[in-house]
């Protein structure tokens, strides 16, 4: 991605390929305004996109395709605005690396969740529903935050215990 | 700097060492690659900052998605579009303003960034027009959820959201919102709601805070500018802090669509 040839105007002739660095002026990739607007014109007609998109229910996948469109988005910002594509390639390994850990802390998050227990609407400990077993932590379930929420409500009484 | 000269004159170097290159460094090039690389990595700690709030929206998504697709009613997706528009604008003019630095046009890269940094403030307003309303729906997450210091009931005489707090027991409990959506439509949300807009606040105003911090450095940049700090040789400070700005766009482009438009429609 990042050491192919390319075809945009250049202010010292050339450049991507490792060169000699003699203590000269540093070189850079440099695109012409226009290519720039284009590059702006693509991310408006994706913003359009999924806004129109968003008027269409399609169960599910609508994560999926939002999330699509922002990242092609995302790409466009990082490979031109912010210069990747023409960069150093150990930056956009920097770069990437940051979703890399991001996916392992959300997965391992996920799977942490999975694996803990459910609050007990009778007795309020937390259990796993599987086994019974009492588990630490746990995030409260759907239906158990719904019974806590609904024995509150004959404790606010005649009404006048809150303003 | 003086004795920079003098070591550069000492080293035998094909070319002079110039006055903003730092002693530690041996070339531009290198220096530059340097602060790239370093920049890099700061934006790499950045996304794992927002990593954490993006984690909890997956798994509160997760765990409550009817909640989310009725409170995502509340977010008004012709603002949002607006303020992608203003943020992608003002990224291709942060872009435009590392070009000009880079061909060596002064007075354009000064009017590029102050361009840039309207857009900011266009995006800043148009976000307190949106808090606010959510404020006085009563939509404010914590203890303030539904409370009737910050809902008013009545606004331009008609009704757009009502604090029940404290009515009758028996038809709604107590802390529930009923309001008045971005659609139109009377929505009653429960209490565990304030978890949705509890994230919008935190993801969207630890954004704004990005916003402010960018806008600052980009003026920073600017004023350096002015005084002819930068030249095609020189010009760092402007490439990173376009790239600070960009990376404020990056994590609005994933922000809009997962809080404005991910949902069932109405």
């Amino acid at each position: 991605m990042s050491t192919s040839e390319h075809a945009h105007e250049h202010a010292h002739g050339h450049d991507d390929h490792e060169e000699e660095d003699t203590g000269g002026p540093v070189h850079v990739h440099i695109a012409s305004t226009g290519f720039y607007w284009g590059i702006f014109a693509a991310l408006i007609c994706l913003t359009i996109l999924t806004v129109k998109v968003s008027y269409y229910d399609f169960g599910s996948a609508n994560i999926v395709i939002a999330l699509l469109i922002a990242t092609m988005k995302a790409s466009l910002v990082a490979a031109f605005f912010m210069h990747l594509r023409h960069d150093k390639l150990f930056n956009t390994l920097a770069f990437l690396a940051a979703f890399l850990f991001l996916g392992i802390f959300i997965l391992l998050t996920y799977d942490d969740l999975g694996n803990r227990g459910r609050v007990d609407p009778a007795y309020g400990g937390t259990v796993i529903p599987q086994t019974g077993l009492v588990a630490p932590g746990g995030a409260p379930s759907t239906s158990a935050t719904q019974d806590d929420s609904q024995e509150e409500a004959p404790k606010a009484g005649g009404g006048e215990k809150k303003e | 700097m003086a004795n920079v000269t003098e070591t550069a004159d000492a080293k035998d170097h094909a070319h002079a060492h110039p006055d903003f290159l730092q002693h530690h460094f041996d070339t531009p090039t290198q220096q530059f690659n340097a602060s790239k690389l370093g920049m890099w990595v700061f934006i790499t700690t950045e996304i794992l900052m927002f990593g954490g709030l993006f984690c909890a929206y997956a798994i509160w998504r997760g765990l409550e998605p009817d909640i989310f697709d009725q409170s995502h009613h509340f977010l008004n997706k012709i603002m949002g579009a607006t303020n992608t528009i203003v943020l992608l604008f003002s990224s291709l003019t942060a872009a435009l303003a590392v070009r000009s630095a880079q061909v060596g046009k002064r007075n354009l890269t000064s009017i590029y960034l102050v361009i840039t940094i309207l857009c900011a403030g266009v995006f800043l307003v148009v976000k307190y027009f949106e808090y606010t309303h959510k404020f006085h729906l009563g939509l404010l997450p914590g203890h303030c959820f539904g409370h009737p210091w910050f809902s008013a009931s009545i606004q331009n005489g008609q009704e757009i959201g009502t604090c029940v707090r404290g009515a009758d027991p028996a038809t709604v409990m107590p802390e529930w919102v009923k309001a008045v959506d971005e659609g139109g439509k009377l929505q009653v949300l429960p209490p565990r709601a304030n978890m949705f807009f509890g994230l919008y606040f935190i993801m969207t105003g630890l954004h704004g805070l990005h916003v402010v911090v960018g806008m600052s450095i980009l003026a920073w940049v600017l004023v350096k500018n002015m005084k002819g700090k930068f030249s095609p040789q020189y010009f760092t400070p402007v490439d990173l802090g376009a790239l600070y700005w960009h990376l404020v766009d990056l994590v609005w482009i994933y922000l809009f669509p997962l809080l404005y438009l991910v949902g069932k429609p109405e």
